[in-house]
Formats: C-alpha cells, sequence, structure tokens
C-alpha cells in the first residue's frame, strides 16, 4: 500500500461529496507508513512495518437555527466503508444542536502541495538495523545499556469540500533517539545517563553519528550525580528542555479558546511588551525544519504567525471559528470540526538569538546545565505554571564551565515568568519532542531563577 | 444516503449493535479461518512462531459544549496485525482492510513481518524467548446490560443537555462540557500454538466538567472524573448509573466556589484522598513501577525505568501493613476485563503488594521469558490491530480497609487535607519522585470538612508515599475508576484499565502553597 496521491485522493473524495445528501459536506483523508524499531540493550524489541489510512466526512444540514453538523470517520478507504461512514454521520447531525454563528464552509484556497520524500520512504530495515547496531556498539564500549527509536515516518492528507475547495499534501519525518544509562532498571539515579535525538523531515537529514556521541559521552559525563538541594538557579536549558516546556503551552497559551475564555496568559494582554527582547514565538509550518501542514482541519491555509515577537504579545492562533468570535484573522489552526477543542499552535518556532554555546555558559556562570525534562505538566494555565523533572543528564555549571553531574530535581515554575527571566539564547536550534507530544524547534536558553522543589 | 441506518422513527445509534461476529471475507471464509492463514502463511515462510490478530473497533463520542452539540463522531476502523517471532526477533506488519479485502493484504503482511524479523534478528544480543502458557481457546463477551450502540442517538443528547442545563445559570461559567462515549472493541486471534480466541470488549462512560472564571482565577470542577471521565466495561448502564445531571449543579456551584478559595496551605501534612485521585495515584506510583518491560530497561528510551527491580520481589516494603495491590484482569467491570491478554495469556488475578510488601510484576510472555518468569501475568496489549503488544498496567486495586470516609475525617487531626480528583500530574522516569494536583480540597476542622481550597498540591517519593499509608476505608467506599487514556511505548500506544480504590490517609504528607506559583 502507498500513500494516495492528489488526483486519487480528489477523486475518492469528491466521489463522497457527490454521495452526500447534506447541504455541505466536507471530506478528509490521511494516509501513514509508519517503519520503526524499538531497541534495548539486548537488541531491537518491538518494531512494525505498518499503515494506517483515516478517512472522515463532515455533513452539515442548514436550518433556521443554523447549521447542524457531526463527523464521522473509517479506517478503511474503499467506497463502501466511506458511504457508511457518511451515513453516520448524516445521522449524528440529526441531532446536533443548531449554530447560528457558524459560517458556511470555506471556498477555494491557494495551497501549495508538497510531496513526501522518496528516500524517507523506501528507508530500509536494513538501514535502520545499521544505526542501531552502531549504538549498541558504541554503549557496550563504554559499559553502558542503550535503548532508543530508530523510524521514518511518510504522511499524505487532502480535503475536499462540497464549496469547492481542494487541499493536498505530504510530509515526511525521520528519528533516531538513544539513552544511554548504567546499568538496572533505576540505571538513571544510581548511575548516570545522557539521552539524544535527532528528528528531520528527511532521512539524510537524521545525525546519527551526532546523537550515538553526545548520547554517550554525556552518559559517561553523568556517572555518579551527585545530590544537591533543590532552590531557585540560572539554569541553560538545552533545546530539548526548552521543547519540553513550550509545548505546553501551544492550546493553553497561544490558542484563542484559551485566549477567549481567559485561561491564556495572552487574555487582555495583546500589544503588552511582557518578555525580554530576545524572546520571540512564532508559528511556522514552513520552518525547513518542520516542513509541517500548510492546511488545518478544516483545509484552510496556514502560514507562519507570530505570537510573540521581540517580547511583545502579538495575537492566539486562530481557526475559522474562534476568528470570527473573537474578530481576528484566520490563522489556519483548527482541528478537524466539529469539535469542542479549540486552535492550537502545532509548528512551534522559538527564534534562535546570536549567543554560543560558550557565550551561553558564560551568562550562566553559576547555575545548572539541563539537558531534558520529563513528564512536564501544567498545573496552573493562566501563569503556565509547569512541573516536571530534569532526566538524561544534569550538570552543575561553576564559573561558565561544565562541571559535575547532579541527580534529578523537581521543578515547579511558571513558564511565563521563565520567560521574563531569559537572559541569553542560543545561536543553534534544534527540532526535538518530548513525553507529552508535540515537537518544537528552540535553541538553547539562559534563564534565571528558575524553581526546583525537590530532589529526586 | 442519509437514512440508510433510520429505524423506527427516531433517530437509531451509528450502528445497529455493531454485531459482526458472523462476519465472513467475500471469498467465503470466516474471519477465524483467515488469521490462521495469516498465521499458516508466516510459519510456511519460516517463522518459529506467529500470532494474527483481526479488530474491529467502532466508537460513538457525543459532546455538548455550552448547550450545544458541539462533538458528534462515529470512527469505525478494521485490520489486521500480524505477529511473527524469527531467529529470537519480533516482527510485526500491519494493514487496515475490509472484511473483502482481508484475504489479499494477509500475503504482504507475512513478507514484511518475516523480512523485519530477519533484519532485525542479527542485532539480538539474547534471542527473545517467550515464557510457557497454556493455549487458549474460546470467546468472551463483555457483559453488557444494555447495548450502548442502540440506545437511540436523542436520548443520549437529551441525557447530556440535561447535565448542561444543570451546569447552567451562572455567569462566572466560562465553559461547561458534558459528553459520553462507547467503544466496542472485536478481536479474533489465532496463534502458531494452537490458540484461537474471539473476544468482544465493550466499554461506556462519561463526564461532566464546569469551568469558572471569577475574580481573576479560572478554576474547574469535574465529575465523576476529571481528564477523559469515568469509564467502565459495560454498555449504557455505565453511562445511566453516573447520573451526570444529578451532579450538575454541584459540579457547577464548587467551580465557582473554588474561585473564591484560598489557595491550599503548603507543609508537612496528613492528607486523605479520594477515591478518583488515588486511581490516578496508583496507575502512576504503582502500576507503572512494576510493569516488568520497565523494570527490564526496556521502556528507558521515552517513558523510563523502575525504581524497583526484580531483586526488590519479596524484600521492598513498598508501602504500610494497610497497603495490599492486586492486578485483575477479571475484575467485574474492569476497562481491562477480558478473556486472554494479546499474547493467548488467559486473564488472572495476583498480588502485586501484599500488606506493604512487594511481592508481584506485570509482565507479559517476552518479558517474563526475559526474566526468567515462568507464568506470565496476562498483561501484554496492544492499541487497536496497528501496534505490537507491550507490558501494560492491568486493573490495579488498592484492597480496601474498614470503615467509612467520614469515620477517616472524623479520627484526623485538625489541619487534615482532603483533596479528590486529578487536575495535574507529574512524576519521575523511574517513577520515584511525583507532584499531583487536585481540583478541589477541604480543610477538616473539628473532624469535619471546613473551608473549601484550590490547587492542593502534594509532592513525595512513592514508597514513603505509600509506607506513610495509615488507613484505608472500606468495601463500602471502594469502587473501579477507569484510565482510558494511558500512554505508554514509543511511538505511544493508548490503552485502558480501571483502579479500584477506597479514600485513604497518608501521614507528614509534603503540601507545596501554590499561592505564588512556585514556592514550598
Amino acid at each position: 500500500m502507498a500513500l494516495l496521491d492528489q488526483d486519487h485522493a480528489f477523486e475518492l473524495a469528491e466521489a463522497i461529496v457527490a454521495a452526500s445528501s447534506a447541504d455541505e459536506t466536507e471530506v478528509s483523508i490521511e494516509c501513514i507508513e509508519d517503519r520503526f524499531v524499538r531497541f534495548g540493550h539486548e537488541g531491537p524489541t518491538q518494531s512494525a512495518d505498518r499503515d494506517h489510512y483515516d478517512l472522515s466526512v463532515r455533513v452539515r444540514f442548514h436550518g433556521p437555527g443554523g447549521y447542524r453538523e457531526a463527523r464521522s470517520t473509517s479506517g478503511t478507504i474503499d467506497h463502501a466503508s466511506a458511504v457508511a461512514a457518511l451515513g453516520r454521520a448524516q445521522l449524528l447531525a440529526k441531532i446536533a444542536t443548531p449554530r447560528p454563528e457558524a459560517l458556511p464552509l470555506g471556498g477555494p484556497v491557494d495551497v501549495e502541495g508538497t510531496s513526501p520524500s522518496r528516500p524517507t520512504q523506501d528507508h530500509t530495515f536494513k538501514e535502520k538495523a545499521e544505526w542501531i547496531g552502531a549504538a549498541l556498539a558504541a554503549a557496550e564500549k563504554e559499559r553502558l545499556f542503550a535503548s532508543g527509536l530508530a523510524r521514518t515516518t511518510v504522511m499524505s492528507r487532502s480535503l475536499v469540500n462540497s464549496a469547492g475547495r481542494q487541499v493536498h499534501g505530504a510530509t515526511s519525518r525521520a528519528e533516531f533517539a538513544l539513552t544511554c544509562s548504567d546499568g538496572g532498571s533505576d540505571g538513571e539515579s544510581r548511575g548516570g545517563a545522557a539521552a539524544s535525538s535527532s528528528i528531520a523531515c528527511f532521512v539524510d537529514q537524521v545525525e546519527v553519528e551526532r546523537v550515538i556521541e553526545d548520547a554517550v559521552r554525556s552518559a559517561v559525563l553523568s556517572r555518579e550525580p551527585r545530590p544537591i538541594d533543590p532552590g531557585a538557579f540560572t539554569v541553560l536549558l538545552e533545546p530539548a528542555a526548552v521543547s519540553a516546556l513550550l509545548s505546553m503551552a501551544t492550546e493553553a497559551g497561544f490558542g484563542a479558546r484559551s485566549f477567549s475564555e481567559g485561561s491564556s496568559f495572552m487574555a487582555g494582554r495583546l500589544g503588552e511588551k511582557l518578555f525580554p527582547e530576545n524572546v520571540s514565538l512564532v508559528d511556522d509550518p514552513l520552518h525547513p525544519a518542520l516542513r509541517g501542514w500548510r492546511f488545518d482541519g478544516e483545509g484552510a491555509a496556514r502560514g507562519r504567525t507570530e505570537m510573540i515577537s521581540a517580547g511583545e504579545l502579538r495575537a492566539p492562533v486562530t481557526d475559522s471559528r474562534w476568528a470570527q468570535k473573537l474578530g481576528l484573522p484566520n490563522t489556519g489552526h483548527g482541528v478537524p470540526q466539529p469539535s469542542a477543542y479549540g486552535p492550537s499552535a502545532e509548528h512551534l518556532v522559538m527564534e534562535a538569538g546570536s549567543s554560543s554555546r560558550d557565550e551561553l555558559l558564560a551568562a550562566v556562570g553559576d547555575g545548572l546545565l539541563v539537558r531534558q525534562l520529563h513528564y512536564v505538566n501544567i498545573v496552573e494555565p493562566q501563569t503556565l505554571s509547569l512541573t516536571g523533572m530534569t532526566r538524561g543528564g544534569t550538570f552543575r555549571i561553576r564559573g561558565g564551565q561544565v562541571a559535575e553531574p547532579v541527580q534529578n530535581l523537581r521543578f515547579t515554575q511558571s513558564l511565563v515568568e521563565s520567560l521574563r527571566q531569559v537572559v541569553a539564547v542560543g545561536d543553534r536550534s534544534q527540532r526535538s519532542g518530548s513525553l507529552m507530544g508535540g515537537e518544537v524547534v528552540a535553541p538553547a536558553i539562559v534563564l534565571r531563577d528558575f524553581a526546583f522543589t525537590s530532589r529526586a | 444516503m442519509a437514512d440508510t441506518m433510520q429505524n423506527q422513527g427516531s433517530t437509531p445509534s451509528t450502528a445497529e449493535g455493531k454485531g459482526i461476529t458472523a462476519g465472513s471475507s467475500r471469498a467465503g471464509s470466516s474471519i477465524e479461518d483467515l488469521a490462521q492463514v495469516a498465521v499458516d502463511l508466516a510459519m510456511q515462510r519460516g517463522a518459529d512462531y506467529a500470532d494474527a490478530r483481526i479488530v474491529r473497533l467502532a466508537r460513538e463520542t457525543l459532546t455538548v459544549h455550552n448547550g450545544a452539540v458541539a462533538d458528534a463522531e462515529a470512527p469505525d476502523e478494521f485490520g489486521v496485525g500480524l505477529r511473527v517471532l524469527k531467529d529470537g526477533a519480533f516482527g510485526f506488519a500491519a494493514a487496515p482492510t475490509t472484511y473483502g479485502g482481508l484475504g489479499d493484504v494477509l500475503p504482504g503482511l507475512a513478507r514484511r513481518a518475516l523480512a523485519l524479523a530477519r533484519d532485525l534478528a542479527p542485532l539480538r544480543r539474547r534471542p527473545i524467548q517467550m515464557s510457557g502458557e497454556a493455549t487458549a481457546r474460546g470467546e468472551y463477551a463483555t457483559p453488557v446490560v444494555e447495548n450502548p450502540f442502540l440506545v437511540p442517538l436523542e436520548e443520549k443528547v437529551d441525557l447530556l443537555l440535561r447535565a448542561d442545563r444543570g451546569m447552567s445559570g451562572r455567569r462566572e461559567i466560562v465553559s461547561r462540557l458534558a459528553s459520553i462515549g462507547i467503544q466496542r472493541e472485536e478481536q479474533w486471534q489465532v496463534t502458531s500454538e494452537g490458540g484461537a480466541t474471539h473476544q468482544v470488549l465493550m466499554r461506556a462512560g462519561g463526564r461532566i466538567e464546569a469551568i469558572a472564571s471569577a475574580g481573576g482565577v479560572v478554576e474547574r470542577r469535574s465529575y465523576p472524573n476529571a481528564l477523559e471521565g469515568d469509564f467502565r466495561g459495560g454498555g449504557f448502564e455505565v453511562i445511566r448509573s453516573s447520573q451526570l445531571d444529578v451532579h450538575a449543579e454541584r459540579v457547577r456551584d464548587e467551580a465557582i466556589a473554588l474561585c473564591h478559595a484560598d489557595v491550599c496551605p503548603g507543609g508537612k501534612r496528613t492528607l486523605i484522598l479520594g477515591g478518583s485521585q488515588l486511581a490516578l495515584q496508583i496507575h502512576e506510583s504503582v502500576g507503572h513501577p512494576t510493569e516488568l518491560d520497565r523494570i527490564l530497561g526496556e521502556e528507558r528510551d521515552l517513558a523510563g525505568g523502575s525504581f524497583a527491580g526484580l531483586g526488590d520481589l519479596g524484600g521492598l516494603q513498598y508501602g504500610s501493613k494497610h497497603v495490599s495491590f492486586v492486578a485483575d484482569s477479571t475484575a467485574k467491570g474492569g476497562l481491562d476485563t477480558r478473556g486472554w491478554d494479546d499474547d493467548g495469556v488467559a486473564s488472572r488475578r495476583f498480588e502485586v503488594v501484599r500488606e506493604g510488601r512487594f511481592v508481584g510484576v506485570m509482565g507479559g510472555r517476552a518479558s517474563s521469558g526475559r526474566a526468567g518468569i515462568s507464568e506470565s501475568g496476562s498483561v501484554s496489549r496492544a492499541e487497536g490491530w496497528y501496534s505490537p503488544p507491550i507490558d501494560r498496567i492491568t486493573n490495579l486495586s488498592l484492597v480496601p480497609g474498614s470503615g467509612s470516609l467520614e469515620d477517616l475525617i472524623a479520627s484526623s487531626e485538625d489541619g487534615t487535607i482532603f483533596a479528590d480528583t486529578v487536575k495535574t500530574w507529574s512524576i519521575d522516569q523511574e517513577r520515584r519522585n511525583f507532584q499531583f494536583t487536585c481540583e478541589v480540597a477541604w480543610e477538616i476542622r473539628g473532624g469535619r470538612r471546613s473551608r473549601l481550597l484550590r490547587l492542593p498540591t502534594y509532592q513525595g517519593n512513592s514508597v514513603a508515599f505509600w509506607n506513610s499509608c495509615d488507613a484505608v476505608a472500606g468495601p463500602q467506599e471502594w469502587r473501579l475508576y477507569g484510565v482510558v487514556n494511558c500512554g505508554k511505548g514509543n511511538p505511544m500506544q493508548i490503552a485502558e484499565m480501571s483502579h479500584g480504590a477506597a479514600p485513604a490517609r497518608f501521614r507528614g504528607v509534603q503540601m507545596l502553597d501554590m499561592s505564588g506559583g512556585t514556592s514550598v
């Protein structure tokens, strides 16, 4: 099986739109080819060569009170399954509440089509095995336990609606992640550990050697971590740690629904220069490290959106519904509708600064280097008060130099307050993921008064 | 097209019972036969072991937001996953298909799964060996009183609108949400060891949530559980029993009251946790640390490891004498209650912690084989047809003690905090250090609940915390709470399970004062 090309996807979707008795119909099709290998120190543990389809039908009936609408999906894309999904959606729409404020479906938009990366699509398990073999050998040489993931994924999305909108695109993603630690199930706290990863749009951009060298070297350096008392520190957060923090703000901080309901820190403060000059955050699906979707769940075009520019709060991300409600432009950040969920910044980018690594360390002077944060979650949405743990190598910084490894700490800290305390921004960005999902492109940053509240 | 499923004048649900147990492919073979074909193809091509799972998953979700049906979805999927073991390495291939197309995809899946295992086998330092288990054959279905797919849609929406109306009428409420979900998972599994099982698992549940904004404070209150709500194995009777509309006004009023409440004070306190909060506490600080694949270090790359080791079995004092945990995939109403796991092992009940002592782990056949454990815990599960099985927490419950919640409160000193319903949570990669914030708390004065408190936040170490437990309420307070969104693995898979709990009391717990945002 393969991804659907644009013509095939449009043909399938148009047939369902034509078969619909609803006043308005929208059909979206997503196809995924996914290949991955997980490994532990004894070798591969799980692997999969798998395909996934999702065909989704949204119907709308217009009446005196407005639109009644609903959605249904099918995991297979044959015509009969699609028609069955259409039937379910039409049934559901009959019991939906009319929405007088709902706008008609959007018409044609100009969205440039994108294609999957053929080398990524064709990357074999033998090639993934070579990555893993090199990682296992390097870890064993240092008597470290290795675990990680090698994965390539290609996806296509297409959307057709009865108002004439037709959009199609494809993306590629490749990842190699490695965690190295001393032995035992709790190797990290008794010994050292470090994780490193490379996530790229194309398989030939995955930095396998860099990941192995970084994870192994850092794990060796992190051996025998020393206990440290919690408290407020100036910290150098590596890009993976920055990503784990910022990914909690995609909807709760930058989404128009949170903004409207008053639970976002941006509510009522647009135009305010809340952060230092070196803090700029955008949502950018066109960023070369992301090359994401150029249209949202309703097929609306999506481009670069500035949420924070040189420290100034600019605007939340919107979809058609919330843009109308708030009188703001539709930035194209909607999830498939109808939905109780609001828009979300899925392609978050923190702009890089000008500081070299040595300059970042010098800006810290005396503090902590945090490579990674784990299980970050929101304690309080208005201030984006977050909690989570350091992991994968935490070090003291003394006199602007990386010093001894320290044991993991829990932090409880407002992200909004942290961004106000940024004193330096690194000159290199990296795409990173986190346990809670989502990926962010971010540089390393230095910030003051980061509150650690307990030991591991 | 609109009325292809309509009947009897009312709007029916999105399928007529979703029953497809008699389904067969266009070629006339039964689905069981085709699962056997998949396994035979793999074995003929050289597999040492193979299992095929064919899964149909149907769901229906209805959400009312601020008085309107905001989300109405009915996903339906059907696919096949084939797992092989060759030269000590697993290979897995999966594809969506239709009944008629099932036979056509199987040869390709067998070829891909075998090729994958062969490519990876040279990397195995030690071959994967699955624990030996009895061959499973049979049928299982979740006991259901009322098929939720046959309940008319209008009745479901009416139930949600009544709950929504109960939460309305106060200007402080900025968001009202009521939702229900039903799920039917039908699975045919065949193994090369002669196993052949068919099971139909039904799950249902719902929730209400009110968000209030007043005086610059935004607070949320949920019932009967936060996050996705409270789900159980069963039919529409599960949703009816929650009585969402009955609790709506209370939820609304508590959300508003929380906006005006004091922030919970910090410091060392006695803490009573309600069952809903305890369910997630159990999940995070007992469930995940006792998963065998985590203990063996195989989840370390994303989710993490465990503070517990195999060497701790029988020796580690995980909790006080009041604390016993039982894993039970046969528990009535559990979200992970079924006939067999995805390794084809019959469901079972076993102790994980006995009167405080760590005595059991939750491992599937592969991790049990690696650890030298002769019998697995029947905990190997995959998300749908699309994913290979991994070790999973099953239904894991705190054994009840005695007395009522009010007895617990009455016997607690002034300043004790009673907190319930998770708001946020976090735990480290070895499941040692955790921090939870609940939606609501009350300070205990004179043996009774007194002032309402918001942002109750407590922090601790798993073993120390469970050892500080000095009382667990009795069976009359005990019930199962569902977790429907447990993420594990990389790529992440979602699974469901239940945790039974009665309110319990813990001494000397570190509470955080969140009034300043971060200070202890």
